[in-house]
């Protein structure tokens, strides 16, 4: 890790001028960052990935550790609440099931300790090239995408180029389906992102960062809004090893349950596929107004995985999604497969 | 004093006649059977398995207290006044060589003490040591690794085996002048008749040809290689080492230090897992013996986990080609078997096919190193044997399938010793043999059981190198001191049992000292020779003191002779009287006794026998393999201690599973560069994938000898559970480890042909 | 379709071939030593800076604080970067070992101490955070004379080989059996899922983990 000044703000309004007063940067990933779990910056910074002059600690700025009602049925996440907390509170729990199975599902209890909500959905790409200090590629300012060609089993089957990351968050694809925003607050506002507008494709925005946020911007809350579908979602992770693992494929899957089981309507968004949360909306729509049942779901799988485009090594991706998307329909429609 | 005893030698009796055995010796990690003489008299035995009152019992480790409350000071731990950090500049390219290195910039960061470069100029494998740094911290030390500025001309390199053997890839090593043709591959050796082999094939029922591989595989070892040099330029020095060889570190680290090797003391008190790969100082000591040698400071030098990835030595990976006749009465005809040996810029290991185990007929085999930029491959765990095993254990059951025949009574069909044969059906026992779907893939809905077995074999003989001091003293401290090291494995646990059975004394009564070169020599922890090499020593001690306490006491009980003095249950009787230990102690001299025991051949053996079962759960549309329970059923002789040799059961099929399920280096082919040095890519099995687990000992086994069984205890669970894959899912993955995705694209293409 | 594109894909490589070279072009410790090191030398690395409780000012170069450690306030001097795992072991005096460095990345739980309550990663904790934390380590839970239910069951039940990973396995499961008293060995498996034992003695910590909870002696 390389030297940094520390600085343990106490508002938000400090914390971003703290970003923003920061010593100039050589490189983006020289420029200060805030910190919260510190649960994936460290690591970046362990292996010289980031290399903040400044790290700004957001844990001594009040109010953003509680999950809140909005009063309508929503739910308000400060950013700084744990994975944890979130995976452990009673309401979350009860009234967004898929978003419990979501926290439970990252790291191990240790990471769910410390690691935030904030810091979860900033989480920077687990590509084995990118984790490698020595390999500058290009979502590192280099010339390369190493895995295109490489060593890709773990890469994207949707969404990929010139960068062929897959998101590593767990929270981001059941958010999305949940139809979630985040407040961001920077030196020039506040402003509310649609979570589906939040990550960025390599091919659209900055190449070389996963989502919208400015360097001197901070996710001070994400906002669950009621829905129809919150009370039948669930998080459906595989992992190459349960034990401690990033999804090789996942699927959030939320339903509007209609009269006679039908489905009403669906949020279908898969994880671990893709450089942002893949949301499946033809599959989605194929849903809509069906009666859940095998040859039903099996056929929303093949929707939802049309248009994939698998790299050397992980056509593996397509079956396995596949799976996981009619287990997960299957679990909130209440059908036996 | 030495000569005068050359010219004036005592007169002595005749000296004891002298017999020639055969017996492993360890280096680097790996045996060699070497002649050896000892003395041809009649020495003390163990006596019956079932009649002792520690050894065969379920003792728990003595320095269990220690261990779990922090208290236990490993090398990573110690901390010495002043001491500086090091850390280690690796080269990033598989093959290049050093145009320029420039430490100027590096040698200005406040707190950087010194900064030496390593011998090497040519670098082959992407993470050779090019330098090393010693700061006032970790964090400084780092920095400064960093700092230095190296430029190199890189040079082609292969890093995929398959390539190097293609005509037109970059040479690994310089080619010998004598055997100008092999470049990348070299003939290991060549077994058999080939045409006889051809003929046995024609007239065999059913042949099999596949091929099998498996991964580089890593230790892992939580603490990582490295050491602590304690010294400041005086004349002695003192090294804190992590290895499985106390009396490996002196004598190099003296060199580095320029000391005389009585100067340099080596210590151990725990370490944090070797496997095979903790042996001599290695490079990362060197450095650090140099960096203390020029600062005249303490240095700590423990690598970095990614460093102990790329430079810290891993298993060979192995790719073996088999052609294979089988009779329809299950009869195993004929073998043929090309051997490539995956070790890198090392030559690799791997054991010869057929595996031991097994009878296969005629039989040929070529075996090769054939080599890549990667670093070599060391010993780890029973080197070469869990690959031969893994590959011969898969072809027997794809033989076994194609003739129709029940995989168990295949291999009890085929086995060389019979004595395999009742661990087979414990194990089937056990495990529920007779729940298996004989029908690959035949259970119903998507997951799927299925079983698989395998045996495996191991030497785990012991040697002459272990000189134990035993000394009893006055007031009744029992002492017994040797220099070797305990792994992990229970050795300070049995070395005190084998002292306190002897004296009849508790485990308690008895403290060893191990784990430093000052002690009576020892043998290196490699090779499962451990256990067989030291407790002879230890028992014979322990016999010696017993008798000279006794004579010393013999007055107390009327001077009886000391072979008629018993001591059991803390007391000491002879004559009719009985007096407790304590009592008896006082009337030794004050000085108390010491007894110096040596190796007795006779106490120990060589050749284990195990078999593994494993029932796993595959999800034909994940891909996903489940363990479900795994059975082991290893005999050793007599078993030291119950409880541990079951944990190093235990911990053998846990590795075995790692090794099938999971475990392997992912290397880039145009980098170099091995993907997943860390523990989050590369993916050792953690709780969720234990299955059930049974560790059998072997009571079948009468032989009143100790026998190491480390090793062989991580050989047949690799084989057990790949056959168990297939079993439940009906894909033969025959390249380990067997992921998801070589499940699902195996069922796919399943799907395809049919 | 997608056969196309990795057509496409791989005309970008060439292996062996000596144009491969561009691909080491990327390949090297990121950014020039010298100016690396130059940034270090501003860095001041004795100037001793302010308490760490005054929020709000940039804390850089040797920061002095205090730990709340086993029930014990203890001084330390570090950097900022420097991580809670290594401030106690290689700063603190005497040091306190028990925790250990394995992975330093949160991805072995050989480190593992309990933080306020919560057993947590301490590679993954920089010692300037962990300021008015309640710490505790292996050695705050009992010592070999006097061990918690958790450390005996352990000795008991043989959950350990080599040692290295068994401190971390402690203190996560001691922890967790405080939050609950009573688990299932699924349960178990769930809380130590975060640690990794390369000897292979998960049977047996299972083992001892419930013993321990039967005994009622996880404190
Ligand atoms: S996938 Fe992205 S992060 Fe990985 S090598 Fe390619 S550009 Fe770099
Ligand atoms: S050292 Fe902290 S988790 Fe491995
Ligand atoms: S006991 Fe050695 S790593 Fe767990």
């Amino acid at each position: 890790m390389n030297t940094f000044e520390w600085v343990s703000p106490g508002t938000v309004a400090e914390a971003i001028s703290a970003l923003k007063s920061a010593p100039a940067a050589s490189d983006l990933d020289d420029a200060a960052r805030p910190i919260a779990g510190g649960q994936d910056l460290l690591t970046t910074m362990k292996d010289y990935i980031t290399r903040p002059v400044r790290v700004v600690n957001l844990k001594g700025i009040r109010g953003l550790d509680k999950i809140e009602a909005d009063g309508k049925g929503g739910l308000r996440i400060g950013a700084l609440v744990t994975l944890a907390q979130l995976e452990e509170h009673a309401i979350v729990r009860r009234n967004f099931p898929g978003l419990s199975e979501a926290a439970h599902s990252v790291g191990t209890p240790q990471i769910r300790n410390l690691g935030t909500v904030g810091g979860n959905l900033c989480q920077r790409p687990r590509c084995w090239y990118f984790r490698l200090e020595e390999v500058v590629c290009l979502k590192k300012g280099g010339t390369e995408c190493y895995a295109a060609t490489g060593e890709n089993k773990y890469h994207a089957i949707f969404g990929g180029g010139p960068s062929y990351i897959v998101h590593p968050s767990d929270l981001a694809p059941m958010l999305v389906a949940l139809g979630a925003s985040v407040s961001v607050v920077g030196a020039e506002g506040k402003r509310a992102i649609p979570l589906d507008k939040f990550f960025t494709l390599p091919s659209e925005g900055n190449l070389r960062r996963e989502n919208v946020l400015k360097n001197d911007e901070i996710i001070t809350e994400v906002q669950v809004p009621a829905s129809k579908f919150a009370a039948h979602s669930t998080y459906l992770k595989f992992k190459e090893r349960d034990s401690m693992d990033f999804a090789m494929s996942a699927v959030a899957a939320a339903v509007a349950i209609g009269p006679n089981k039908t489905i009403r309507e669906a949020r279908l968004v898969l994880g671990g596929v893709a450089p942002v949360p893949w949301r499946v909306t033809k599959a989605e729509g194929y849903l809509a107004g069906k009666t859940p049942s095998v040859d039903v779901l099996t056929h929303t799988a093949k929707i939802a995985l049309e248009g994939a485009e698998p790299l050397a090594k992980n056509k593996y991706k397509v079956p396995l999604t596949q799976t996981l998307v009619r287990r997960a329909l299957a679990r909130v429609g209440g059908v036996r497969t | 004093m030495p000569q005068q005893q050359q010219t004036q030698p005592q007169p002595s009796p005749t000296p004891p006649k002298k017999k020639k055995i055969r017996v492993p010796r360890v280096v680097n990690g790996v045996e060699q059977m070497v002649e050896i003489e000892v003395d041809d008299v009649a020495g003390p035995t163990w006596g019956p398995n079932d009649k002792h009152t520690l050894l065969n019992h379920r003792l728990t480790r003595v320095d269990g207290p220690l261990k779990v409350s922090g208290a236990a000071r490993y090398t990573y731990d110690v901390r010495l006044p002043g001491m500086l950090y090091a850390r280690v500049r690796r080269c990033p390219h598989a093959h290049a060589r050093l145009k320029n290195f420039d430490s100027s910039a590096a040698s200005k960061i406040p707190g950087v003490k010194a900064i030496i470069q390593t011998p090497l100029k040519e670098f082959r494998f992407a993470g050779s040591p090019v330098a090393a740094v010693a700061a006032i911290s970790p964090e400084i030390a780092h920095d400064a690794i960093r700092a230095l500025v190296v430029e190199y001309e890189v040079l082609p390199h292969v890093v995929i085996a398959r390539e190097a053997l293609k005509p037109g890839s970059p040479e690994v090593l310089p080619r010998d002048s004598r055997k100008p043709d092999e470049k990348n591959l070299r003939l290991a050796n060549k077994t058999g008749d080939v045409e006889k082999v051809e003929a046995a094939l024609k007239s065999s029922d059913a042949i099999v040809e596949a091929e099998y591989s498996t991964s580089r595989l890593h230790h892992c070892c939580l603490e990582t290689h490295g050491m602590v040099v304690d010294y400041s330029g005086g004349d002695s020095a003192t090294i804190y080492a992590t290895t499985q060889g106390t009396f490996t570190i002196p004598d190099d680290a003296a060199k580095e230090l320029g000391l005389p090797q009585s100067a340099v003391t080596a210590t151990v008190q725990h370490m944090g897992g070797g496997f095979g790969s903790k042996f001599g100082i290695g490079i990362e000591g060197m450095l650090a013996c140099r960096l203390s040698n020029e600062t005249k400071t303490p240095v700590k030098l423990m690598l970095t986990r990614y460093d102990e990835f790329v430079m810290a030595g891993n298993r060979s990976g192995s790719w073996q080609k088999f052609k294979a006749g089988v009779k329809k009465d299950g009869t195993f005809t004929a073998l043929h078997a090309t051997q490539y040996r995956l070790g890198g810029v090392g030559q690799g290991s791997q054991a010869g096919q057929p595996y031991a185990v097994y009878r296969v007929g005629d039989s040929y085999r070529e075996v090769y190193a054939l080599q890549t930029n990667e670093d070599s491959s060391v010993a780890m765990r029973a080197p070469g044997h869990p690959q031969a095993s893994f590959a011969m254990e898969s072809l027997l059951d794809e033989l076994a399938y194609k003739i129709g025949m029940d995989p168990v009574e295949f291999r009890k069909k085929n086995v060389r010793d019979d004595f395999y044969k009742h661990q087979f059906d414990r194990g089937a026992r056990e495990i529920g043999w007779e729940r298996r779907n004989p029908t690959a893939g035949g259970n119903p809905g998507p997951n799927k059981r299925g079983m698989g077995c395998a045996a495996g074999t191991w030497g785990g003989g012991g040697n002459d190198q272990c000189k134990v001091d035993v000394t009893v003293s006055r007031d009744g401290s029992v002492v017994v001191a040797v220099g070797t090291q305990d792994l992990g494995t229970g050795t300070r646990t049995f070395t005190r049992a084998i002292v306190a059975e002897e004296l009849g004394l508790g485990i308690k009564d008895v403290v060893e000292q191990i784990g430093n070169s000052k002690l009576g020599s020892a043998n290196s922890s490699g090779g499962s020779t451990t256990a067989a090499s030291l407790s002879p020593s230890v028992k014979d001690a322990a016999v010696k003191a017993r008798l000279a306490v006794a004579e010393k006491i013999a007055p107390l009980f009327g001077n009886a002779k000391p072979e008629q003095i018993t001591f059991a249950g803390g007391n000491v009787s002879g004559g009719g009287k009985t007096i407790t230990w304590k009592q008896a102690c006082a009337a030794l001299p004050a000085a108390g006794i010491t007894a110096h025991g040596v190796w007795r051949s006779e106490l120990q053996s060589r050749g284990v026998h195990g078999v593994c079962f494993a029932e796993v759960e595959v999800d034909v549309e994940t891909g996903k393999v489940r363990p479900i329970k795994m059975v082991q059923v290893q005999d050793g002789g007599l078993p030291l201690n119950r409880l541990t040799m079951e944990s190093q059961i235990n911990g053998g099929m846990i590795q075995a599973l790692g090794m099938a399920l999971w475990e392997g280096r992912t290397i880039d082919a145009d980098l170099g560069m091995q993907l997943n040095p860390s523990f989050v890519d590369y993916k050792l099995p953690g709780s969720l994938e234990m299955p059930e687990m049974i560790p059998i000992i072997d009571d079948e086994d009468k032989r009143e000898v100790v026998i190491g069984i480390a090793e062989a205890a991580i050989i047949p669970a690799v084989g057990a559970v790949a056959n168990a894959v297939f079993n439940a899912c009906g894909v033969r993955v025959r390249e380990l480890p067997i992921t998801p995705d070589k499940i699902l694209i195996g069922l796919m293409s399943e799907r395809r042909s049919a | 379709m997608s056969d196309d594109h990795d057509q496409e894909r791989r005309k970008k490589s060439s292996r062996y071939d000596p144009s491969r070279r561009k691909f080491l072009k990327g390949v090297g410790v990121a950014g020039a030593g010298a100016a690396l090191a130059d940034h270090l030398l501003t860095g001041d690395a004795d100037k001793v800076a302010a308490k760490i409780s005054t929020p709000g000012d940039p804390l850089s170069g040797n920061v002095n604080l205090v730990l709340d450690l086993n029930g014990q306030k203890r001084n330390l001097t570090v950097e900022p970067r420097t991580t809670l795992l290594s401030a106690i072991r290689d700063r603190l005096e005497p040091p306190v070992t028990g925790p250990k460095l394995v992975c330093d990345m949160g991805s072995c739980g050989a480190c593992t101490v309990i933080m306020d309550g919560k057993p947590v990663y301490s590679c993954l904790v920089l010692a300037v955070d962990a300021v008015g934390k309640k710490l505790t380590t292996v050695e705050g839970l009992g010592s070999p004379e006097n061990m918690n239910g958790v450390q005996r069951a352990f000795v008991e039940h043989d959950g350990l080989m080599c040692g290295f990973c068994t401190p971390g396995f402690v203190t996560t499961i001691s922890a967790y059996l405080k939050k609950n008293p009573n688990p299932t060995l699924d349960e178990v498996r769930e809380a130590c899922k975060g640690n990794f034992c390369r000897c292979g003695t998960y049977p047996r910590v299972f083992e001892a983990a419930l013993a321990a909870a039967k005994a009622g002696t996880s404190g």
